[in-house]
C-alpha cells in the first residue's frame, strides 16, 4: 500500500537568516562587488591595530632602522635578536612568574570566596545579612585614591611591604565578584537545590556539587575580568613594591622604558612581550571578555 | 486603494533556500485576502516582499499599476501590522500612532484630526498618554491596528496579529477586524496558519505550502473542492478523513469502501471524505459505506466527534503537513477517522459501526501528485 | 580598577527586588551558615576595603607622613588649604578639560564604531576583535606604544601628518598639545570597551521595531533618531556615568607617560594625590593632606555620578 507524503521543503523563518542585524534589506541595487560597509569597517579596524602593528614592526627592526625618517616600515630582515636581548637586559622572566603566581592566586581566591559569599546572600537567610550587603555595596562606590594610603600603611603594618603578599592578599576577595556570583546564583533554579538538601546535601555539598557546575559562564566571566585587571594593575603594585625582583610586568615595562628609552627596538621588543600573554588570553577567550563587558553596560 | 498583484514572485535565500516559489496572485481593490498555510510554508516572506522588507528574487509585486520592487517601504504605501506589535516602547500611544505621518511631513492638524478619528474607532481614546509597557495584550494590538490604520494606506498587511492573544480575545479581535475591514474597505492581506481564522475572515483565502501557492478561492470553495490532497487535509477542523485506495476501471475500492467514479484513470488513489458526511447506518445499508471500530467518543453539545479506525486495515494513508502529521497509519490499525454526527446518535468505545457516504460527497485525489481528480 | 556608583545602585535595586526570593524563612543554624560562608571574603573586604575608608578620612584630619607613626590632628587645616593650593586647582581644571574631551570622543566615536560593526558581512569577526582588542593592552603597554608612535623625530604618527601636509606636532612634549594627545591615548585603549556595551545593546533592539519604522516611513537618519538612539538611552547613561568616573581618575598614563608635564600641563587630581603622599616632590608629612583631596574627590565624584543619574533619568526611558 502506499504511502502518499507530501513533504515541504526543509525551511527556515527568514528572520532568523542572516542578514544586517537591526537594518533593513532595501531593495535598492548594488553597486559595489562588496558589501559597502567595508568601506568603513577596513579602515576603522586598521586605526585601532596600527599602533600595535607599529610596534611589533618596531621590535624587529635594528637600532638604525628605528633611528630612521622617514619611518621603515617594512625592515628587509628580522631582527629576532631584540628578543632575546630584551628579555636579558632586564629580569622579565622574573617579572612574568612573579605577574603569574599573583593573579593566578588572585582568580583562584575570587572564584572561590566570592562564590562562597555570592552563595550565602543569594540562598541563605542569615542575621544581619542586608546590613552586610549594602556595606559592601558602600565600599564600591569609594573610589580607589580614597583608601590608597590607610592600604598601604595597613599592608607596612603587616609587614608585608615589598613583597607579592602586598599584591595577592588585599585583593582576595574582590566586592565586584561578590555581587555578580550573587546576581547569578539568584537566576538559576532554586528546585535543584532544595531537592539535594531534601536528600540530606549540606549547604556546602550544594554549592560545590550543583551550583558552581552550572555557574561555568558567569565564573568563567568572573574569571577573565579579574585576570585583566589584576595582570594590568600599576598603581598598587607601583606603590607597595619597591625591589625590582619583586616587580610585576607592568612595573618591570615601565623600568624598561626609563632604563632603555632611546634603545627604541629594544623597548618595543619589551613591550610586545609584555603584552602578548593578555593578548593571546583574550582571544581565546574573547566570548567570556565580551560577555562580561556587555552584561555590565546592560545591567549595570 | 488599489489591488496588489504578485506577478510569478520567487524569493530564493543566500544559501539556496527557495522561500517563495513563482507566486502568481491578485489581490482586489479592498478585498480582504488570506494567506494561510503551516509554518515556513512562505506566507510571511511573501507578505514581507509587499512590504519592502524583503528583497524579490525574481518577478515582480504590483499595487495598482505601479511596480514596486525597487520602491522603499516608505513609499510604497502601505502599513502593516507585525506579530509582536512592534509598538516603540519609549513613545507614547499617541506618538506611536502619530509617527508615521510624522515621517510623511503631514501637517499637524491632519495628524491630530487621524489619531483622534482612529482612537475613537478602536477605543484608544484614554490611552493616549500611556506607553505601550503599561497596556494590555489586547490594548497593544490595537495600538498596532491603529498605528498602520491612521496612514490611510493603499494595502493594509497583517502578519499574524492575533496569534500572541488568548482565545477569547481572539475571537473578540476577529469580529471587530471583521467589522474594521467593511467600514474601511482598505485592500489587505492577512497572514495566518490558523485555518478557523482564514475562513471566517478572508473575502478569499490562499493557501500555500513550501513556498507554492496551492488554491485560492472563497473559503466555502476551497472547503468544498480541494484542488489537491494537502488543501483538503489543512482546511478544515477535525480535518477530512483520507483512505488510501486503487482504482480500476471507473471503480475506486478503499479498504471496504466501494463506489463507482467516471474519469479516473487505474492506478492508486486517495479518497477523502469530510466528517459531516458520514453518516451512522445499520450492517445492511445498500450504500457505499465502511466499518469502523470505534475508540473515542467526544459529545461536544451540538454534535458528537465519534474518533475511531478504519476496519480495513489496508486502507490508511501517511500525510505529513510540517507542525501536524495529519494522519498517520498505524501499522497494526490502519486509517484513522472522524465522524461528525448529531447529538442523540452515540455509539460507545469499543463498539463497531457501520458507516455510509454518498458516493458525491467523496474526493478522489491521486496518489502520486495529491492532484484532485474530478 | 573602580566600580561605578552606578552598578552599587543597580545592585541595590537588584538585591530588594530579590530579597523576598528563595529565602524561605529562617531556618536555625541558617545564620551560623551564613556567617561563615561570607567569613573570609568579609573579613578581607573589612581589612582591606572598609578600615581604610574610615582611616582614610582620619588621616585627612591629621598632619601625616607615610614613615612616622607620629600624626597630630590639624582638624580641617587640610580641606581649608585645597581652596588656596594653585596646583589642586589645576589638577581640577585639567580634569575637567580631560573629561569634557574623553567622554563624548569616547562615547560618540564608539556608538558609530557599534553601528558599524552591527552587521553580519564577511570577516566581521575580524573587525569586532581588531576593535575590542585595546581593550587588553595594559595603560603602561599603551603609554610605551603611544611615546613612539607620537616620537616627535621617528614616530609614525607625524610621518603620516606630513605626508598629509599637516606640521609635526609636539604631541606629549607640546604644553597645549599634551592633554589632547593623552585623550587620544586613553580613548584608543577604550574605545573597545564602549563599542561592546553599545554593540551589546544594539543588539537588544528588536529587528521588527526597525522594520516597523521603516514601513512607517523613516529613513535611515530618522530611524536612528527616534528609535535606535533613545533605545540606546540606558547604555548611554551607564556609559557615561562610567567614563566620567573613570576620566576623573586618571593617573595611569599621566603617570607614565606624561609625568605631569610638560610643565604641568597634565597634571590631575589623582597624580597630584600620589606625589604628595608616596614622594617627596612636595615636602614630607603631606600624606594627610593628600587624603583630604582624595576625600573631596570622592565627594565631588559621588555628585556628578548623582547628577548623572538624574538627569539621565528623566531622558531615558527604559523600555518594558
Amino acid at each position: 500500500m502506499s504511502a502518499t507524503t507530501l513533504n515541504p521543503a526543509a525551511y527556515v523563518d527568514p528572520r532568523t537568516l542572516p542578514g544586517e542585524v537591526g537594518m533593513v534589506e532595501s531593495p535598492r541595487k548594488r553597486w559595489l562587488p562588496f558589501n559597502i560597509w567595508h568601506l568603513v569597517l577596513f579602515p576603522m579596524a586598521l586605526i585601532m591595530v596600527v599602533p600595535l602593528l607599529w610596534v611589533l614592526v618596531s621590535s624587529l627592526e635594528t637600532l638604525n632602522q628605528t633611528r630612521h625618517f622617514p619611518p621603515i616600515l617594512w625592515p628587509g630582515t628580522f631582527q629576532w635578536s631584540n628578543y632575546p636581548n630584551a628579555f636579558n637586559a632586564a629580569p622579565f622572566g622574573r617579572y612574568f612568574i612573579n605577574t603569574t603566581i599573583v593573579t593566578v592566586t588572585v582568580v583562584a581566591s575570587n572564584l572561590l570566596l566570592c562564590a562562597l559569599a555570592a552563595y550565602a546572600f543569594a540562598r541563605i537567610d542569615f542575621w544581619g545579612k542586608k546590613v552586610l550587603y549594602f556595606l559592601l555595596l558602600a565600599t564600591l562606590m569609594v573610589p580607589l585614591q580614597v583608601v590608597l594610603v590607610p592600604t598601604f600603611l595597613i599592608v607596612k603594618d603587616l609587614h608585608m611591604l615589598d613583597s607579592l603578599a602586598a599584591l595577592i592578599v588585599p585583593n582576595l576577595a574582590n566586592v565586584f565578584g561578590i555581587f555578580m556570583l550573587t546576581q547569578f546564583f539568584r537566576t538559576l533554579p532554586i528546585e535543584l537545590e532544595e531537592a539535594a538538601r531534601i536528600d540530606g546535601a549540606g549547604r556546602l555539598k550544594i554549592l560545590f556539587t550543583i551550583v558552581l557546575p552550572l555557574s561555568g559562564p558567569a565564573l568563567a566571566t568572573l574569571g577573565v575580568i579579574q585576570f585583566l585587571w589584576t595582570w594590568n594593575d600599576f598603581l598598587w603594585p607601583l606603590i607597595v613594591i619597591q625591589t625590582p625582583t619583586n616587580f610585576t610586568i607592568q612595573l618591570g615595562l615601565m623600568n624598561f622604558q626609563s632604563a632603555h628609552a632611546t634603545d627604541t627596538n629594544l623597548l618595543m621588543a619589551a613591550n610586545v612581550m609584555s603584552t602578548i600573554p593578555m593578548l593571546v588570553l583574550f582571544i581565546a577567550a574573547q566570548r567570556w571578555f565580551i560577555r562580561g563587558i556587555a552584561t555590565q553596560g546592560l545591567k549595570g | 486603494m488599489a489591488d496588489v498583484t504578485f506577478d510569478r514572485v520567487s524569493k530564493v535565500f543566500p544559501g539556496g533556500t527557495v522561500a517563495v516559489d513563482d507566486l502568481s496572485l491578485t489581490v482586489g481593490d479592498g478585498e480582504f485576502l488570506i494567506l494561510v498555510g503551516p509554518s515556513g510554508c512562505g506566507k510571511s516572506t511573501a507578505l514581507r516582499m509587499v512590504a519592502g522588507l524583503e528583497r524579490i528574487s525574481s518577478g515582480e509585486i504590483r499595487i495598482g499599476d505601479r511596480r514596486i520592487n525597487d520602491v522603499q517601504p516608505r513609499d510604497r504605501d502601505i502599513a502593516m501590522v507585525f506579530q509582536n506589535y512592534a509598538l516603540y516602547p519609549h513613545m507614547t500611544v499617541a506618538k506611536n500612532l502619530a509617527f508615521g505621518m510624522r515621517q510623511h511631513k503631514t501637517p499637524h492638524e491632519e495628524v491630530q484630526r487621524r489619531v483622534k478619528e482612529i482612537s475613537e474607532m478602536l477605543g484608544l481614546q484614554d490611552l493616549l498618554a500611556r506607553r505601550p509597557g503599561q497596556l494590555s495584550g489586547g490594548q497593544r494590538q490595537r495600538v498596532a491596528m491603529g498605528r498602520a490604520l491612521v496612514r490611510e494606506p493603499a494595502a493594509f498587511l497583517l502578519d499574524e496579529p492575533l496569534s500572541n492573544l488568548d482565545a477569547k480575545l481572539r475571537v473578540q479581535m476577529r469580529a471587530e477586524l471583521k467589522k474594521l475591514h467593511h467600514r474601511l474597505n482598505i485592500t489587505t492581506i492577512y497572514v495566518t496558519h490558523d485555518q478557523v481564522e482564514a475562513m471566517t475572515l478572508g473575502d478569499r483565502i490562499a493557501v500555500m505550502s513550501a513556498g507554492k501557492l496551492l488554491q485560492v478561492g472563497v473559503p466555502q470553495d476551497v472547503y468544498d473542492r480541494p484542488d489537491n490532497l494537502f488543501v483538503a487535509g489543512f482546511i478544515g477542523s477535525p480535518p477530512m478523513n483520507l483512505l488510501a485506495g486503487t482504482a480500476a476501471g471507473g471503480v475506486i475500492t478503499a479498504g471496504d469502501l466501494v463506489f463507482a467514479r467516471a474519469g479516473v484513470r487505474d492506478g492508486e488513489v486517495v479518497v477523502g471524505a469530510r466528517p459531516e458526511v458520514l453518516r451512522l447506518v445499520s450492517e445492511d445499508d445498500p450504500g457505499p459505506g465502511f466499518g469502523v471500530s470505534v475508540e473515542v467518543v467526544e459529545p461536544l453539545g451540538d454534535e458528537v466527534l465519534v474518533h475511531g479506525w478504519v476496519q480495513a486495515r489496508d486502507a490508511g494513508v501517511r500525510i505529513e503537513v510540517e507542525e501536524a502529521t495529519l494522519l498517520a497509519s498505524d501499522g497494526d490499525r490502519g486509517a484513522p477517522v472522524t465522524v461528525r454526527l448529531a447529538p442523540q446518535v452515540r455509539p460507545k468505545p469499543g463498539e463497531t459501526v457501520h458507516i455510509a457516504v454518498s458516493a458525491d460527497d467523496l474526493h478522489v485525489f491521486d496518489a502520486a501528485s495529491g492532484a484532485a481528480i474530478r | 580598577m573602580q566600580i561605578s556608583a552606578g552598578r552599587a545602585a543597580v545592585a541595590a535595586a537588584d538585591e530588594a527586588k530579590h530579597r523576598r526570593r528563595g529565602d524561605k524563612g529562617r531556618r536555625p543554624g541558617d545564620s551560623l551558615a551564613g556567617w561563615l560562608f561570607v567569613l573570609p571574603s568579609v573579613v578581607l573586604i573589612v581589612i582591606f576595603g572598609l578600615v581604610p575608608i574610615v582611616w582614610g578620612f582620619v588621616l585627612s584630619l591629621q598632619k601625616a607622613s607615610l614613615i612616622s607613626p607620629d600624626r597630630p590632628f590639624v582638624g580641617i587645616d587640610n580641606y581649608t588649604k585645597i581652596a588656596h593650593d594653585p596646583l589642586a586647582i589645576q589638577a581640577a581644571q585639567h580634569a575637567v578639560t580631560y573629561t569634557f574631551l574623553f567622554v563624548p570622543i569616547s562615547m560618540g566615536l564608539a556608538m558609530f564604531v557599534a553601528i558599524a560593526l552591527n552587521r553580519k558581512v564577511a570577516l566581521i569577526r575580524t573587525y569586532r576583535l581588531a576593535v575590542f582588542i585595546p581593550v587588553a593592552v595594559s595603560t603602561i603597554a599603551t603609554g610605551v606604544m603611544f611615546l613612539w608612535l607620537f616620537d616627535k623625530t621617528f614616530g609614525l604618527a607625524n610621518f603620516v601628518l606630513e605626508k598629509a601636509g599637516l606640521g609635526p606636532f609636539g604631541w606629549f612634549d607640546s604644553v597645549k598639545g599634551a592633554l589632547p594627545s593623552v585623550v587620544i591615548m586613553t580613548v584608543w585603549g577604550w574605545l573597545g570597551f564602549d563599542a561592546i556595551v553599545y554593540l551589546a545593546a544594539l543588539q537588544g533592539i528588536p529587528a521588527q521595531l526597525v522594520e516597523a519604522a521603516a514601513v512607517d516611513g523613516a529613513g535611515r537618519w530618522s530611524t536612528f533618531r527616534n528609535v535606535t538612539l533613545p533605545l540606546l538611552g540606558p547604555a548611554s547613561l551607564l556609559l557615561m556615568v562610567w567614563s566620567t568616573i573613570s576620566a576623573i581618575q586618571l593617573f595611569d598614563e599621566v603617570f607614565f607617560v606624561t609625568k605631569g608635564g610638560p610643565v604641568n600641563a597634565t597634571s590631575v587630581p589623582v597624580f597630584y594625590i600620589f606625589k604628595l603622599a608616596f614622594t617627596s616632590s612636595y615636602g614630607f608629612g603631606m600624606a594627610g593632606y593628600a587624603a583630604a583631596l582624595a576625600y573631596l574627590l570622592f565627594v565631588v565624584i559621588m555628585l556628578v555620578t548623582l547628577f548623572q543619574f538624574w538627569a539621565g533619568g528623566k531622558m531615558v526611558h527604559y523600555s518594558a
